[in-house]
């Protein structure tokens, strides 16, 4: 990399670790380090929440599949300006109001310890894991772009969000927040101008390009539980994917719960409810752009480097013959099944699933570009802005791990009554924990590449049965035991469907899982006070 | 339903509606 990108790179972390730092004010007690002594202004909780969410595998993969696939996954987020709408006025009150550290606090003031600690112990578990997926995934594109040590990449990235995580808490974190979306989607901006510019095109004449290929295709209203890409998918399945998961999900309910009101909580979360759609267009238009680009310029037949390189050794002369047709072709189609033959010979080479390669591949679409034209100092900014999304990412996981483990367990069950200044120093070596864990596993995650679809797959058991609890706490006539019986029904629900009907989209078992708990639980706390009369009268 | 849900309702669907429109437009316009 050139010193100048460099310098960038180091010089924006340098600033975010120390601009979280000097931003930390009032961090000797609890509620001043988990909560920003409910203090902070609504549009700063506003855009963490944003950035919490923005993860380098937006800036990577989303390109990517923009480059590969179109607009259409823009679609996922249909959902979202509802769902925003809707815990406005249902679960940030009852939260916010509650004034609790965690969302899984207010579960055991409203039911019982078991469904409290049973929650939270799911949200360490899923967020502990995903935590690694979020550095993983940009750290095996950094090592195989710039042929950099795969644990320099971890650490490049991880150790500076623990450095200023720990040291700053939530404070830290939501103004580390803020000045990275700058940076985030001043880069992405920068991007989109310098390929406009590139184009030998007319941008008119570049989005007919585009276009044509398909690439500008947004909607899909076809009806189908197996597509997660469909209008219905994203409006239905979406708006309970984003009630679990601005609604339940420490990581982002920790943002709005800091917020001075339960107004500028809402507010907050109304950004989301304006921008998200848009900032998920722009991200889109970088891939479909670059695509373009790539179609008026030389682009290589396999873009990850590594799979290129294990396969040109393995297999020089088949592969030579592909890449001369493909260079010659001169239609999409024909470049498209060369890249399919490309992906089957790759997939004989190195023992992996043609999608898995396939997959792989999408995400190294954008970083190519970004090294190989890109002017430098650009280049710099770009790369300081993927390192900037997963420090956002990773940062908010680690508060909200941090707190659900000193809050809902570390405080409930081990130590009641100590001072503040020893739970704090608790917290503080909670964060560095979850900080090394993350870090660790996710050095074996990108060896391991299903490992990725095995945690996302396993959050999907219990996201929308958490959501159904949650629904659940709102409704007078709930009563605990039903609650806990519903949230174990409605995981063994998605389970069934998982297993039984393994095509079905992750986003319909936030659905199953919703509705499931919310039946079985009214069922059964309906049915108490009854046995209770019974029992009473006998 | 107090008066301003309705509204921020109103609000939220009206911007997503604009968005939906323009990326129709967008699909229908260029992909012809």
């Amino acid at each position: 990399m050139h010193p100048l990108n460099w310098a960038i790179v180091v010089g924006w972390l340098g600033y975010a670790v120390s601009h979280g730092i000097r931003r930390s004010k009032n961090t000797k007690e609890l509620e001043g380090y988990f909560l920003g002594n409910r203090s902070l202004p609504w549009w700063a909780v506003g855009l963490s929440v944003m950035a919490t969410q923005l993860s380098a595998v937006t800036m990577i993969g989303t390109t990517g599949q923009g480059a590969t696939d179109g607009m259409r996954f823009i679609q996922f987020y249909f959902g979202l300006p509802l769902a925003m709408v809707i815990l406005g006025v249902t679960l940030v009150p009852f939260l916010h109001g509650a004034r609790v550290y965690t969302a899984y606090e207010y579960l055991e003031r409203r039911f019982d310890a078991k469904t409290r600690s049973f929650t939270a112990l799911l949200f360490l578990l899923s967020r502990g894991m995903s935590a690694s997926t979020i550095i993983a995934a940009p750290a095996v594109v950094f090592s195989a772009v710039f042929g950099w040590n795969l644990w320099w990449c971890v650490a490049l990235i991880g150790v500076p969000a623990v450095i200023y995580t720990m040291v700053g808490g939530v404070q830290a974190v939501t103004w580390v927040d803020v000045k990275q979306m700058f940076l985030i989607v001043g880069a992405l901006l920068a991007v989109v101008i310098t390929l406009l510019i590139k184009i030998p095109l007319s941008p008119n004449d570049a989005l007919h390009m585009a276009g044509s290929a398909g690439r500008l295709r947004v909607f899909d209203f076809s009806f189908s539980l197996t597509n997660t890409y469909t209008f219905w998918s994203g409006l239905i399945g979406g708006t309970f994917l984003m009630l679990s998961y601005f609604g339940t999900d420490q990581s982002q309910v920790q943002r709005y719960l800091s917020a001075k009101s339960v107004n500028e909580a809402r507010s907050s979360l109304l950004i989301s409810a304006y921008w998200k759609i848009p900032l998920q267009a722009l991200v889109l238009l970088v891939g479909v752009l670059v695509f373009v680009f790539y179609e008026t310029h030389e682009q290589p037949l396999l873009f990850n480097p590594t799979n290129d390189r294990t396969v040109r050794e393995a297999e020089p002369a088949k592969y030579a013959a592909l890449e001369q047709r493909f260079h010659a072709a001169t239609s999409l189609a024909a470049r498209d099944s060369l890249r399919t033959a490309a992906y089957e010979l790759t997939s004989t080479v190195t023992h992996q699933a043609v999608k898995d390669v396939r997959k792989a591949d999408v995400n190294y679409v954008v970083p190519r570009f970004v090294i190989g034209f890109l002017p430098i100092g650009l280049s710099g900014i770009f790369i300081a802005a993927v390192i900037a999304a997963a420090m956002n990412a990773i940062s908010g996981e680690l508060t909200s791990l941090s707190t659900a483990t000193v809050i809902d367990f570390y405080r409930r069950w081990i130590r009641h009554d100590a001072p503040e200044s020893h739970y704090l120093i608790v917290s503080r070596a909670a964060t560095v924990f979850w900080g090394i864990f993350a870090c660790i596993v996710a050095k074996f995650a990108v060896n391991l590449g299903s490992l990725i679809e095995v945690v996302n797959r396993f959050g999907s058991f219990f996201y929308g049965s958490i959501l159904g609890v949650f629904l659940l706490a709102m409704i007078p006539r709930a009563r605990a035991n039903g609650a806990f019986v519903g949230l174990i029904a409605g995981m063994a629900a998605v389970g069934f469907v998982n297993f039984s009907q393994p095509d079905v989209s992750f986003l319909w078992h936030n659905v199953i899982g919703a509705v499931t708990v919310v039946v079985v639980g009214m069922a059964l706390s309906l049915a108490q006070p009854q046995a209770v009369e019974a029992a009473r009268a006998s | 339903m107090t008066n301003q849900f309705k509204v921020t309702l109103l609000r939220v669907l009206a911007i997503q509606v604009i968005t939906l429109l323009l990326l129709g437009w967008l699909q229908q316009h260029y992909s012809a």
